[in-house]
């Protein structure tokens, strides 16, 4: 295996216990997985791991600080934070996997067609997707928020909005590269119709660069999920967003800071365990990118 | 070069147009009325209402109203505030307006020294302890939401060491802060550039014939590696920019400064769109000139890029 030339390496499925070895012995990348299966985990188990419901308030236990009760303390309606700590990592994973699943879809089929047929197709994609990067990527999602006024179908529909531009550029660029392949070429010629060469040929060629863009494009996805409803214009109550609990808790910062602290803290921790394990599956997948620019 | 920069400012003009015409879509698209929002307590009044109406403009068809924003625009001028009744939105934004430019102005000041500096310096140092403090750096600063930051940043040093005010604006400690919190993301951004530039910088042969010169690797590194590490990260200015005004939103919130990103939100709660229409065009404009400047400004440097069609490197 050493002695293969890179682009055999790149090119075609590799051995896939190998990887498995590869991807074992990356210390970063096993941290990151490991914070990404807990997170799971939570997020799957939230109704049996939290001690209370996500909603049940307590007036006259508000802002109470970390007891054998509420392990964290509670917040000002005296809701366990806990509890809404566990079901926020419900929010934020329906959010990032909503929009990953839209995103790539919308923009994996878009950077196909316009990669592969190019003309009038191409340009309307490209303008399309130049649209979008003509803004700041939150300026634009604040933008579409605002017009659809706040809630959780909102942020996935803004977040879609900004991240399939990114995918489908990305999509066009690896399809223009396969495109002239010799077994494209041939495929042609034997008449395979163009359905057919875009899903059995070029696809399975160019999914991994798009596995390791996903997996360091979810980070981005539950930090922008968490903006919007740190501003407001997000998620909204009774659900737990740690956005929005974060801001909450940043008004009592100074009193009763368990609640700010540790939404910040859940964030923080899921997000580098999501650019870990993106950056290890990069390394892995796509030894070309691997301490690139990017 | 001056073909080149006219290209490029009519390259502009799509991307106003696009932005013009979506932030004017997205005005009437919004929910509510806005006399009714104007109006509250008197919506009785029609009479006013009707005058209201006439004044705004709200009584055009949907055309004339688009040609008349557009209009408008092109002379500066952004229409009343929904808000603040007879007020015109520039008024709105003149105080943010001296706010905001400086707040990103000073993080880019301090992140782009710090980045290109903590980046090469890991380079050098390859795999000991330099490097592996820089990129735990890297990974924190890149990884760790801006808001995660700030309310870890404020309980520690605000509330529990009471070194810096919790919020505001207006006096130099009040900006340190915000300053941070706006600047560390950017810093760690362009110091993994940095650093990755740096290494592939000290690969090439004129390195190596400063050190067979017998150059002191001092001089060797600042003096030739380095500044063949500031040109790439100079092109990444326009990306840092656009990271930089969608923080600002966040960063002014949080810290209650006085700046277009809290008004901005603020606006959109109010319903007072006019105003929250023309911060996200301004955002746009700012990101689009600021992206030309980068482009204009490394065609100067390097003239391949002149050519149509070419790339930033």
């Amino acid at each position: 295996m050493t002695d293969l030339p890179v682009a055999a390496i790149s090119v075609g499925p590799a051995d896939p216990g190998r990887l498995a070895y590869r991807f074992v012995r990356d210390p970063k990348a096993c941290a990151g997985a490991a914070i990404v299966v807990l997170l799971v985990a939570i997020a799957a188990l939230a109704p049996v791991l939290a001690p209370y419901p996500y909603d049940d308030t307590d007036l006259l236990a508000a802002w109470v600080p970390p007891s054998s009760a509420h392990w964290i303390g509670t917040d000002k309606l005296g809701r366990d934070i806990l509890s809404r700590l566990l079901f926020g990592a419900r929010t934020s994973l329906l959010v990032s996997v909503s929009v990953l699943g839209i995103t790539l879809t919308v923009g994996m089929a878009l950077g196909m067609l316009a990669g592969y047929l190019g003309g009038w197709v191409d340009s309307v994609v490209s303008r399309l997707a130049d649209i979008v990067f003509a803004f700041p990527d939150v300026v634009f999602a604040i933008l579409v928020a605002a017009v659809l006024g706040p809630s959780m179908l909102t942020v996935i529909v803004a977040l879609s909005i900004v991240w399939w531009p990114g995918v489908a550029r990305l999509t066009r660029a690896l399809v223009l590269v396969q495109r002239n392949e010799t077994f494209v070429e041939a495929a042609v010629v034997c008449g395979t119709p163009v359905a057919r060469i875009l899903v059995r040929h070029i696809l399975p060629n160019i999914v991994p660069p798009l596995i390791v863009r996903a997996s360091i494009g979810i980070g981005f996805i539950i930090m922008s999920e968490a903006t919007l409803s740190l501003l407001g214009l997000g998620v909204q109550e009774p659900q737990p967003s740690w956005g929005s609990m974060i801001r909450d808790g940043l008004e009592a910062l100074r009193t009763d800071p368990y609640l700010a602290l540790s939404g910040s803290a859940m964030l923080a921790v899921t997000i580098i365990g999501f650019n870990l394990l993106g950056d290890g599956l990069r390394d892995l997948l796509d030894p070309k990118l691997a301490g690139s620019l990017r | 070069m001056t073909m080149f920069v006219l290209r490029r400012l009519l390259g502009l003009m799509p991307v106003l147009a696009v932005a013009i015409g979506l932030t004017f879509a997205a005005l009437q698209a919004l929910p509510g009325d806005p006399v009714a929002v104007m109006l509250s307590d008197h919506s009785a009044d029609a009479e006013l209402a009707a005058r209201l109406r006439a004044e705004y403009g709200l009584d055009q068809p949907v055309w004339r109203q688009f040609l008349t924003y557009v209009a408008h625009i092109a002379a500066g001028d952004f229409g009343l505030s929904f808000r603040f009744v007879h007020t015109p939105v520039i008024d709105v934004l003149a105080d943010g307006l001296k706010v905001s430019p400086i707040l990103a102005l000073a993080a880019l000041a301090v992140a782009f020294p710090l980045g290109a500096f903590a980046g090469s310096y890991a380079a050098i140092h390859r795999n000991r302890w330099p490097d592996t403090a820089v990129i735990l750096f890297l990974v924190a600063g890149i990884s760790i939401p801006n808001f995660a930051l700030a309310t870890f940043l404020v309980y520690v040093l605000s509330i529990k060491l009471g070194v810096l005010p919790v919020a505001g604006w207006g006096t130099l400690d009040r900006a340190v802060l915000p300053v941070m919190i706006l600047a560390i993301p950017c810093a760690a951004y362009l110091a993994r550039l940095a650093r990755a530039l740096m290494l592939e910088v000290l690969q090439h042969d004129y390195v190596r014939t400063a050190r067979a010169k017998g150059m002191s690797e001092r001089a060797v590194v600042w003096r030739h590696a380095f500044r063949n590490v500031l040109v790439p990260l100079l092109t990444q200015t326009g990306v840092i920019f656009g990271g930089l005004l969608s923080t600002t939103f966040v960063v002014e919130t949080i810290f209650n400064i006085p700046g277009l990103g809290r008004l901005a939100i603020q606006s959109i709660f109010a319903r007072d769109y006019p105003v929250a229409m023309a911060i996200i065009l301004l955002f746009t404009l700012f990101y689009a000139v600021i992206n030309l400047m980068v482009d204009v400004l490394c065609a100067a440097i390097d003239p391949r890029l002149r050519a149509e069609g070419g790339s930033r490197p």
